[in-house]
């Protein structure tokens, strides 16, 4: 029986006291989800003719670039094929201006309901219309949430990981079980792995602003928690010598007085002491080589054992 | 028939005015198993295993004050480390069930029960006598638990008796759980059910509860997870609130069984009625 099958991803003990580039105290890296809404079937033609989505590609977007060139800082578009080979004047500007574009599935769909063939013909699909797009190919995949899962970390499916592997991607953008990026253990007898990226859901615009839909309540506006997370975690952050990892959503977080919130988190995180930032796949790619997994993924042998009467 | 019996004349020892317990959940991934949750936010509860219990442990430690884990005893299984560090650091170790459920047959339940008395007892070197959990009391009894810690039936301990079986109950009080405030989906609740809060805001409800337990001289519970609590911002939270308790007179920051042998000494049950 593999180690602890079913129940851990990683090793028993998270890294601590990262020795971050530039002598920084923590690292900010920022997600920019550009799914649209969507059911777990994925993006439509209808959600793609939103008014939203108008939004966010037309006005939420350059708002958001001026934003983080203002603040000098470096983010990563995760971006289902659909919404690129949509938009792909877009997805140029942003790769021009120095940002990552990753993917966010073909559209944005729950891997679990697809068979493994489906899902490995998918993910090969993704990555050359990307390449045919923007002219590289991405390095990174995220599954991230929609705000009407009942669940709020992502999907991936029982075989997403290793598939992701087997496609040449370096790292997975949406990882729960830390606030650093470590690795996600597919196999623990080879120490087959891949980098995941932290991702937490209080710390992603999506679950404050307007949620749950409209219709679904009163009080659903809540941008207080949602700036008091993000400062509070950058604090945390350069306390215990993490990584900030925050989502926004070019229709939600760029629109009218939203964007202060996201002003306000980036002027703080670039003061001093300044957090370290660089797109999902600059920090993937430094944390590979300073804390490789050769020597930082500290698999203990099991003493996890099968249990008569209890769950395996 | 359950029955509960209320302390008359409840007082601390001398210059004591309040028992602060903190009870740290150190369930993982546990309960998001069991309830069949999707794979990432068993993740989220891994968290809690490689990451927030070992900030729990130190932020408790650094503090010099008790602490009491209830824990699945399958964690001996899977964060052997973390347990032996929190036993070296003097916290106490109670149950919380074998895999986060109390399985209805009655022997499966025992089984579940006896499994989790061993395991614990041989990462602590001695048997757990609290839980935090809705086994029978007469299982609990009959395996040498003294105490629980679930239900709020006044605002100071109580004794509540199944039958011949009596055992003390330290209150637990929802309102003082952070995973009320923070885990979206807590027991699979409703996406539009979801509220999330941040931590100033929890800090404020925790410390005006502590306000009225301490003006009343009553007896307070904080129950804080590993893959809630365990995140930085909230262990920065935590640091303050202990910080700002430790600064009122007469404030006990015992473990739940100092606490549970004070009342079985000072407030024996007596014979039941």
């Amino acid at each position: 029986m593999p180690w602890k099958d079913r129940y851990t991803t990683s090793d028993e003990r998270t890294l601590d006291r990262i020795a971050w580039p530039e002598g920084a105290p923590c690292a900010l890296v920022v997600t920019v989800d550009l799914s649209p809404a969507c059911g777990p079937d994925g993006i439509t033609p209808k959600e793609l003719e939103a008014e939203d989505t108008e939004y966010g590609m037309h006005v939420g977007i350059p708002r958001l670039l001026d934003t983080f060139a203002r603040h000098r800082v470096s983010a990563t578009f995760a971006t289902p094929a659909i919404v690129a080979e949509t938009w792909p004047t877009q997805i140029r500007e942003i790769a021009a201006r120095g940002h990552e574009v990753a993917a966010h599935g073909e559209r944005h769909e729950d891997p679990n309901r697809l068979e493994r063939a489906e899902e490995q013909r998918r993910i090969a699909r993704t990555t050359e219309r990307f390449a045919r797009i923007a002219g590289v190919r991405p390095h990174g995949w995220y599954s991230l949430p929609r705000p009407g899962d009942r669940y709020a970390g992502g999907q991936v499916s029982p075989h997403t990981i290793d598939l992701l592997i087997g496609a040449g991607y370096e790292y997975f953008g949406n990882g729960c079980a830390d606030d650093i990026p470590y690795y996600w253990v597919t196999d623990a007898a080879t120490r087959r792995a891949l980098l995941a990226m932290p991702y937490y859901p209080h710390f992603d615009d999506q679950f404050f602003l307007m949620f749950p839909a409209p219709g679904k309540g009163s009080g659903l506006e809540r941008p207080a928690p949602l700036r008091a997370n993000w400062i509070g975690e950058l604090d945390a952050a350069r306390t215990f010598g993490r990584c900030l990892a925050i989502t926004v959503h070019p229709h939600l977080v760029a629109w009218g007085g939203r964007l202060g919130l996201l002003e306000d988190v980036l002027a703080q995180a670039t003061s001093e002491p300044r957090a370290w930032n660089a797109t999902a796949i600059g920090c993937a790619r430094w944390f590979t080589s300073a804390y490789p997994a050769a020597t930082s993924l500290r698999l203990e042998p099991s003493i996890w054992k099968d249990h008569a009467g209890s769950l395996s | 028939m359950t029955r509960y019996r209320h302390i008359d004349g409840w007082r601390y020892p001398d210059g004591v005015r309040l028992a602060v317990n903190f009870t740290l959940d150190f369930d993982a991934q546990l309960f998001r198993r069991v309830l069949g949750e999707p794979a990432l936010e068993l993740a989220q509860g891994e968290f809690g295993g490689r990451t927030g219990i070992w900030r729990l442990l130190e932020l408790f430690h650094r503090h010099r004050i008790g602490l009491t884990i209830f824990t699945p005893g399958r964690i001996a299984e899977l964060y052997p480390a973390s347990l032996r560090e929190a036993a070296r650091c003097g916290f106490e170790i109670a149950n919380h069930m074998w895999e986060h459920r109390v399985p209805p047959e009655p022997d499966l339940e025992w089984d579940h029960l006896r499994k989790t008395t061993t395991a614990l007892e041989a990462i602590s070197g001695r048997p757990p006598v609290g839980t935090r959990s809705h086994h029978r009391r007469s299982s609990l009894v009959r395996d040498g638990y003294v105490y629980t810690s679930s239900g709020a039936a006044d605002e100071i301990p109580y004794y509540v008796t199944d039958g011949d079986a009596t055992v003390l109950n330290l209150p637990f009080h929802y309102a003082l759980d952070d995973a009320m405030y923070f885990h979206f989906g807590w027991v699979a609740s409703e996406n539009a059910g979801q509220r999330l809060e941040d931590c100033d805001a929890v800090h404020d409800v925790f410390l005006a509860h502590f306000e009225g337990l301490y003006a009343d001289g009553k007896y307070m519970n904080i129950c804080v997870h590993d893959f809630v609590s365990g995140r930085g911002m909230r262990v920065r939270m935590l640091d303050r609130l202990i910080t700002e308790m430790k600064q009122r007179p007469g404030v006990w920051f015992p473990t739940c069984e100092t606490v549970a042998r004070y009342c079985l000494e000072q407030f024996p049950p007596g014979p039941g009625r």
